[in-house]
């Protein structure tokens, strides 16, 4: 909508306007032709537009058509978005070195590039909306990300063509420039009208001292963008849609579009919003010297959903299509309280084998399609706050001393490590930290014990980097990040009976909560510590366990899968500790870890006994990479694993706790 | 496939001076010796690396020769004649773990295009005289004989991806060798995709990165020379350039040097192998 306040800019002096936005040394990028396409690059000149180029777009291709036209922005979209400079392909994250047990891990920042972006349309204004939402989603934001974006300047072009791929209309993000520019241009064959869209914008433009456009060129550019709404229709059924997919997750399309698409995430990296990131780790060929870079990755790469010990968590073609369709039509507005679509139809266009979203939703969601009962609840509950995400800055690594290591079983030790961070010190029962060691990827490890002096970790090698960690002696370091993710709720136990149910290595995170409980112990009802182990030999803290069976206050039964002849014990699952048992579940809550399939069958017994599922307490296993919740890697559902979690009640859960293939 | 965890952490940092050095072998079969020579392109790196390993065997570089054993052998090439099923077998038995390098050794390689033919028709278009030619009927993968405990992939491999598998084997860490689509790589990289933009044919969707896209950056498709990389959906792929292209243009398109690896063969068969039948015309733009 260009106001009569706006300017006009004749054509022939359009590098005028090149002049004054790089007048203080910022780069200027914008559209241009190279191979065959129109691309985002640094411009030197006008010449550099694409000036006399169109293009025409249809599921899996692209054209570029020229037209001797003298207009410079009539092409649509180019194939790159500005994540590409708002979050770009490579970003360098840490350089470490250990130096005999000496361990250290710098963050690597470099200052943002003062940039301008050129020809910035009204989709691609809501992409960056909507992208600096997600980067700011945690804490203190994406350092990198925030920088970035605070250091361009956005000049905006109001669209005066559009291409058979464009939906932003059913997304409500154009084709009219609303805010968010800084300067916004709507071309005519003989100039530009301009008019500015924030302070700086208008400074800029003062520069240029330019004539006050005419009432009949403003109305030109009104209706050229008019005529371009008009083009395009409205082709998605966007209402409703994101509970009308979550009714559909058992579609039996997914099936057929998986047999179609090639998870070649070539739709997830044109896509301007997708964020999705994963660590790649170098070193020097003795592992002394490292550093580590975060890349762009995708839900549709089979890695994405692997955790330790190989199992995936997506192992389907169609599980990762309906991640990404889901999580972009649907979940995005759990998280971020919008759509992950604007309606830019990249995804589209450069699908290599066609397939387009815009049928696939129809498809799978049709407009009269029911929109209940939906899986989960429409927002992460508030059962109690992340407390302790307000203080964790994502790149800060603390090294740690380890002081000493005690076997636990064959293959999981407890390491003692002093701190005197506070912000260590100050973490809660159910936390995580992620531990690191230059040249080996960081895995998160829970929290087993937390001292004023310290913290407590228990490890169990499951892979190289935690072999490596776990190979560690006394006197040793590691580098800690955290505390991360939001712990038990312990306190929403008091006045009530507590009922705690380990599996194997889950005792260790549940170790502070048995301990928060017997501080306080007059504060709580019955206490009840229901632990289960594979074989008698992988049980942990088997002294501190025997002594706390030992107590009038609390009861201990433990259990294990497979006796050796040592074990005077029970035999069988966790679940037939209990399963018999007399006592009232309605006044108590549970905290609950272990093997997810565990962790299901205990949930479900404790619901047969009464336990409200706002009280039962889960902590779940998924590829937690970042820790606050900007890498992608541990989505589940409307929630980020890391930051939403790792502790979640089942009722927030719904039929997202145990679904295959979420 | 599990990446190699070989060295023990009381191996870190040996030193030319150290028993503990890794005993290293690189051997050949039927191939080029390209993969091999991956190895001496580490140049900048080449003696700190040749310090921390104990390089037993590697004809195209050293005098020494050693028949086993091996705490690592890398194996370059495929598998064609009876005497090389003998020596993989003997290799595998003297090799603590054996890691096949590029297309020849982990897919059959180009040769393996012979398997779609009669051994005596193919004999006779090579050699004038086959008379003292023996050979398998097939050419094909180490797999195919013994046990194989890490592959990479590429015609010839990546040196970057060599350099890695070295370093995380002598630092005990897992190696980063990515098993999805050649696209990530382009995309990261910022190349127009030439599928769409050109309408080129490109096997990059199906393909294992690794390679930096080096095809498409230079204007044309990908040829799959890594091989299929994990969940390669090739029907669709392959029904999609059907579109515009005949059964023998596509059974051509997916017979480069994994043509023998599935799901690229039954791709082939499918569109109506044997490949060859047909001369693809030239796709690439002026990049």
């Amino acid at each position: 909508m260009v106001t009569a306040a706006s300017s006009f800019l004749p054509r022939a002096e359009i590098g005028r306007l090149f002049d004054a936005l790089s007048a203080d040394g910022r780069r200027i990028i914008g559209p241009t032709v190279a191979d065959g396409a129109v691309i985002y690059d640094e411009l030197a000149a006008p010449a550099d537009l694409p000036t006399g180029w169109e293009t025409d777009t249809a599921p899996g291709s692209y054209r570029l058509r020229e037209t001797g036209a003298d207009r410079s922005f009539d092409y649509v979209l180019p194939v790159t978005s500005w994540k590409r400079y708002t979050h770009p392909a490579f970003v360098p994250l840490t350089r470490s070195r250990r130096d005999g047990a000496q361990v250290l891990v710098e963050p690597v920042a470099d200052d943002p590039p003062q940039l301008a972006f050129v020809g910035v349309r009204a989709c691609e204004i809501a992409a960056l909306g909507i992208q600096e939402r997600v980067m700011r989603a945690g804490p203190l934001g994406d350092a990198d990300h925030v920088g970035r974006r605070t250091a361009a300047l956005v000049v905006a072009v109001e669209c005066a063509a559009a291409t058979s791929t464009c939906f932003c209309t059913s997304m409500v993000t154009g084709p009219e420039v609303g805010g968010g520019a800084d300067l916004v241009l709507a071309e005519l064959d003989e100039g530009f009208v301009v008019r500015s869209g924030s302070p700086a914008g208008a400074d800029l433009l003062a520069t240029l001292d330019l004539r006050p456009a005419a009432p009949a060129e403003v109305e030109r550019t009104t209706a050229q963008v008019a005529a371009v709404r008009a083009g395009i229709g409205e082709p998605v059924a966007a209402e409703g849609l994101p509970e009308r997919l979550r009714a559909a997750l058992d579609s039996p399309r997914w099936e057929q579009v998986a047999e179609r698409c090639l998870a070649c995430a070539n739709c997830t990296l044109v896509c301007p919003t997708c964020f999705c990131t994963s660590v790649g780790v170098a070193s020097d060929l003795d592992g002394l010297e490292a550093s580590t870079q975060r890349q762009w990755d995708s839900c549709f790469s089979q890695g994405f959903g692997r955790v330790a010990g190989d199992a995936n968590f997506r192992p389907k073609v169609k599980d990762r299509y309906r991640q990404w369709l889901t999580h972009k039509f649907s979940t995005w507005y759990d998280q971020f309280g919008s759509s992950g679509c604007v309606g830019c139809g990249r995804c589209v266009a450069w699908c290599p084998v066609g397939i387009d979203v815009r049928e696939e939703l129809a498809a799978i969601a049709p407009a009269t399609a029911p929109r209940g009962p939906i899986p989960w609840p429409p927002a992460p509950a508030a059962g109690h706050a992340p407390a302790a995400l307000a203080v964790v800055e994502p790149a800060r690594h603390v090294a740690a001393t380890i002081t000493s290591v005690t076997p636990e079983t064959a293959d999981t030790v407890t390491f003692r490590l002093a701190t005197t961070d506070p912000e260590l010190l100050a973490a809660r029962p159910g936390q995580f930290v992620m531990v690191e060691l230059p040249a080996f990827a960081a895995p998160p490890i829970s929290i087993s014990r937390i001292r004023p002096d310290g913290l407590d970790l228990t490890i169990r090698s499951a892979g190289p980097a935690t072999a490596a960690i776990i190979a560690l002696g006394a006197g040793a370091q590691v580098a800690l990040r955290g505390p991360l993710g939001r712990g038990w709720p312990v306190e929403s136990a008091i006045g009530r009976d507590v009922l705690i149910v380990a599996g194997g290595v889950g005792l260790a995170p549940l170790r502070p909560v048995i301990e928060a409980v017997l501080a306080e112990r007059p504060r709580f009802g019955a206490v009840r510590l229901f632990l289960g182990a594979r074989t008698p030999a992988d049980r942990l803290f088997v002294a501190e366990m025997n002594a706390l069976a030992g107590r009038a206050d609390l009861e201990v039964a433990e259990i294990v899968d497979r006796a050796g002849p040592e074990w005077l014990g029970q035999v069988g699952i966790v679940t037939h500790l209990f399963d018999q048992a007399t006592w009232d579940g309605s006044r108590a809550t549970a905290f609950i870890c272990g093997p997810e399939r565990m962790m299901q069958a205990t949930a479900s017994v404790l619901r047969g006994r009464g336990v409200d599922p706002k009280a039962i307490w889960v902590t779940l296993e998924r590829n937690m990479a970042c820790g606050v919740g900007t890498c992608g890697h541990c989505q589940l559902g409307p929630f980020f694993v890391c930051r939403d979690g790792p502790v979640f009640s089942i009722d927030e859960l719904g039929t997202a706790f145990g679904r295959e293939g979420l | 496939m599990e990446p190699l965890q070989l060295i023990t952490p009381g191996r870190r940092g040996a030193r030319a001076d150290s028993p503990n050095r890794p005993r290293i072998g690189i051997v050949k079969f039927a191939s080029c010796d390209g993969c091999q020579l991956t190895l001496l392109d580490l140049e900048d790196e080449l003696l700190a690396i040749a310090d921390r390993v104990d390089l037993v065997e590697f004809a195209e570089a050293t005098s020494r020769r050693s028949s086993g054993p091996f705490d690592v052998l890398f194996v370059e090439g495929s598998i064609s004649t009876t005497e090389q099923v003998e020596e993989i077998a003997r290799l595998r038995a003297v090799s603590h773990r054996l890691v096949t390098i590029g297309a020849c050794a982990t897919a059959g390689g180009i040769q393996a295009i012979r398997n779609w033919f009669e051994l005596a028709e193919v004999h006779d278009t090579v050699y004038p005289d086959p008379t003292y030619v023996e050979s398998l009927a097939q050419a094909r993968p180490v797999s195919d004989f013994v046990a194989v405990d890490a592959e990479l992939r590429g015609c010839p491999i990546s040196p970057a991806q060599l350099r890695e598998f070295l370093v995380a084997m002598v630092t005990g860490r897992r190696a980063q060798l990515p098993d999805e689509a050649v696209c990530i790589e382009c995309k990261r990289r910022g190349v127009v995709c030439v599928a769409v933009a050109d309408g080129i044919a490109c096997l990059g969707p199906v393909t294992r990165t690794g390679c930096g896209a080096i095809c498409p950056a230079y204007g044309r498709g990908c040829y799959g020379c890594f091989g299929p990389r994990e969940s390669a959906n090739t029907a669709s792929l392959a029904s999609w350039f059907s579109d515009s292209r005949s059964g023998p243009e596509v059974a051509r398109l997916f017979s480069g040097f994994t043509a023998w690896s599935e799901p690229f063969r039954t791709t082939v068969d499918a569109h109506g192998g044997p490949p060859g039948q047909v001369e693809l015309p030239e796709e690439s733009h002026d990049a």
